[in-house]
């Protein structure tokens, strides 16, 4: 019953005999109207923007499209062959090839040799042009 | 709400007095009246509940139905839309066909959007400048095409498939009433290269024929989703088989020529050219021919396997084997008794006619059908054609069959053949498709052992047979040459003859290992000999040392050569001409 009462009571609750309700439920439509509006407008805003974003992309696409096949024509095995063979090229000889593990047979490793560090003499005379010569280092390759 | 006399509902309905209005009409307004009276009857009658809060409720309740109807439509539309309805958003990159690439992803064929060039020619000023000055720009437009569509009334198309690069000189002119309309075309940017392997589509995005026609629905699928399809070829091995052929062709002034490479363990096809590449015929898959002495290889492998012979069972090759009428020699007697080994080595056709006709006509057929001599290559292209089959399997039909006469097939039936007997006898479905197939259906075609035992005869074939010129150092490449005349007026002419060389390499290792085959056909041949050990051995050789690397084959020494190709025991080519 005091629920009922509450609730009439809001409802009569007014302003130069105008309801606070509706006015406050009008208030809140303008608010939502408007925000609906706003969004409307910026989510037009956003699809232009990612329709145009498409535009470029599918631009963008077909270019790179056009330039593989461009890259393509360019790298077709015949067109190669033949400008090596211009070039005076040609398949390598198979007394010419040779693989990662036959290399040390190729061309051995030399034997590092010992380092040979003189003893450095004691500077007698004033001869810095021969002091960096005094120490010879045989680095292994 | 109503504002009317509730003592008067029964005054006569308002009309404009001395107006006579239509009947139709006087009943709508009675209705009207009688309606909007009913409330005042109600309180009359002392029905409050009929009052306007109920109207109120009534409208109320109207209208919330229809908003929730029209609520669940849009949440229906937003979230429930079909595929491909109002709304859906295609794939970003979806294109009509999907890019064809080859197994590593070079392009093979792509979509590029073409421009056809429209006129209006009330736009033009003047007409003859504006047709030579497109024609400076455009050389392969129509003159008269254009000339056409300038004199006449409507705007009309004067050409198609416009390039970019044409299409920006033509709008450079800027000319007046010239417009153009964009246009998916398919490119295949390696212009005849491969052209037999791709086939074409046509402009409605349709496969006309070879693997565009194949794959049709799945390239279509990948150009939808925005992605690329993959064959099995592998450019790299297919640009070193299409240059030599080409050389092949040049060394040997042939009318035309084919070229294979698979991988005789999955079935992909890594490589296939037809020449001359202005021919639209795939001779790889469509044409047929007799190839002759290639086919020795299925002969003894039926022998070996039926244990009607082994390596050294002994044929009389002293003199002719007669069938009736006919005489079969061979082509460099030996005058020899031969061993299984030396009749395979020497090529000798009274050799293999003698096991065929000593094995008969069921055992025979039996083994052609079992290695897909008797039907149409298993591939994916739709031009694979059907073999011309011998009619009866007489003695003398199984003596020509024997050597390759008598029976005409396509070069890709020999392939898979070659793949078959060299894999350890599974015969396994050509594929274009990368990967293989998915589950290939292998049937046992010979045993594993007979499968190893020609391995090793092919080697040798290459080593000390008529295959010399095709071996490439350290690679281990075995194969059977084949030379067979061609029927020309109804008797086989010297002068028309076809060269082949089925190879195989490597040959060592287990019976699983990979394993390429080769197949190189020369057809008509103008330069002499015309066998196959000369017109198709060398160019086997040269494209086997290309393409191991590309392949990750390594050069090894087998009990023949050394890794370099040097002989260990010094064989020459027991018969000295390449049959």
């Amino acid at each position: 019953m005091s629920a009922t009462q509450a609730i009439r009571r809001v409802f009569d609750w007014k302003v130069r005999g105008v309801r606070w309700i509706e006015i406050i439920g009008l208030v809140l439509v303008a608010a939502m109207i408007f925000s609906v509006y706003l969004a409307k407008a910026a989510a037009a805003n956003e699809s232009a923007e990612i329709a145009s974003l498409e535009r470029q992309i599918r631009q963008n696409g077909q270019r790179v499209r056009l330039l593989r096949a461009e890259v393509a024509r360019l790298e077709q095995p015949g067109r190669l062959e033949a400008l090596s063979r211009m070039a005076g090229l040609a398949p390598v000889d198979v007394h010419r090839q040779a693989a990662v593990t036959s290399l040390p047979e190729l061309a051995p490793v030399p034997e590092p040799q010992p380092l040979v560090i003189v003893a450095p003499t004691p500077p007698a005379a004033p001869a810095p042009v021969e002091a960096p010569a005094a120490v010879t280092v045989e680095a292994a390759q | 709400m109503s504002v009317q006399d509730p003592q008067a509902w029964d005054r006569p309905a308002p009309g404009t007095p001395g107006q006579v209005s239509l009947p139709s009409w006087r009943w709508l307004t009675e209705a009207m009246w009688r309606i909007e009276h009913s409330f005042g009857r109600a309180r009359a009658d002392a029905r409050p509940e009929e009052d306007t809060r109920v109207r109120i409720f009534v409208i109320l309740s109207l209208f919330s139905a229809v908003f929730v109807c029209l609520a669940l439509g849009a949440v229906n539309a937003a979230l429930l839309a079909p595929k491909g309805g109002v709304g859906w958003v295609r794939h970003p990159n979806a294109m009509m066909r999907g890019d064809l690439v080859d197994r590593n992803g070079a392009l093979l064929a792509t979509n590029i959007v073409h421009y056809g060039l429209y006129i209006d020619p009330a736009e033009v000023w003047d007409r003859q400048a504006a047709a030579v000055r497109i024609k400076r720009v455009l050389p392969r437009v129509s003159m008269t095409k254009l000339n056409r569509v300038l004199t006449g009334e409507r705007r009309l198309i004067v050409m198609t498939g416009l390039t970019p690069g044409e299409k920006a000189a033509v709008h450079g002119l800027a000319l007046g009433g010239v417009t153009f309309e964009p246009e998916d075309r398919r490119v295949y940017p390696l212009g005849a290269s491969t052209t037999h392997v791709l086939g074409a589509a046509d402009t409605g995005g349709e496969g006309i024929s070879g693997a565009e026609l194949a794959f049709n629905r799945e390239i279509r699928e990948a150009g939808a989703q925005g992605e690329s399809f993959a064959l099995s070829i592998d450019l790299r091995v297919q640009g070193v088989l299409e240059n030599e052929l080409a050389r092949a062709v040049a060394d040997s002034q042939a009318k035309g020529a084919v070229g294979i490479i698979t991988d005789v363990q999955t079935g992909e096809v890594l490589g296939m050219a037809s020449w001359p590449t202005t021919d639209r015929l795939n001779r790889a898959v469509s044409a047929h021919y007799e190839m002759g002495s290639v086919f020795k290889t299925f002969t003894v492998a039926a022998g070996l396997d039926t244990g009607a012979a082994d390596m050294d069972t002994k044929f009389d090759a002293t003199e002719a084997f007669v069938i009736g009428k006919r005489r079969i020699t061979d082509f460099h007697a030996t005058n020899e008794v031969l061993t299984l080994e030396e009749v395979y080595l020497h090529s000798s056709n009274i050799g293999t006619s003698r096991l065929a006709v000593e094995m008969g006509p069921t055992v025979m057929q039996d083994y052609f059908k079992r290695f897909g001599l008797l039907d149409a290559a298993p591939i994916e292209l739709h031009e694979s054609a059907r073999p011309r089959r011998p009619i009866k399997w007489d003695d003398s039909t199984l003596a020509s069959l024997s050597f390759g006469y008598g029976i005409m097939i396509t070069p890709l039936q020999m392939s898979a053949a070659m793949g078959a007997l060299t894999n350890g006898g599974r015969f396994i479905p050509l594929t274009l498709r990368k990967g293989g197939l998915p589950n290939p259906e292998a049937r046992q075609v010979v045993s594993p052992e007979t499968s190893a035992t020609l391995l090793d005869l092919l080697r040798r074939n290459v080593v000390r047979g008529s295959g010399g010129r095709a071996d490439a150092p350290g690679l281990r490449l075995g194969g059977k040459t084949g030379s067979a005349n061609k029927l020309v007026n109804g008797r086989y002419d010297p002068t028309h003859a076809v060269g082949t060389f089925a190879a195989v390499f490597p040959v060592d290792g287990p019976l699983n290992a990979r394993r390429y085959s080769i197949l190189i056909l020369i057809d008509e041949p103008g330069s002499y000999p015309r066998t196959g050990g000369f017109v198709a051995a060398p160019a086997v050789g040269r494209i086997a040392d290309r393409i191991a690397p590309f392949l990750g084959i390594e050069r090894r020494a087998d009990p023949y050569r050394t890794a370099m190709g040097e002989k260990i025991p010094a064989f020459e080519d027991v018969a000295g001409d390449g049959r």
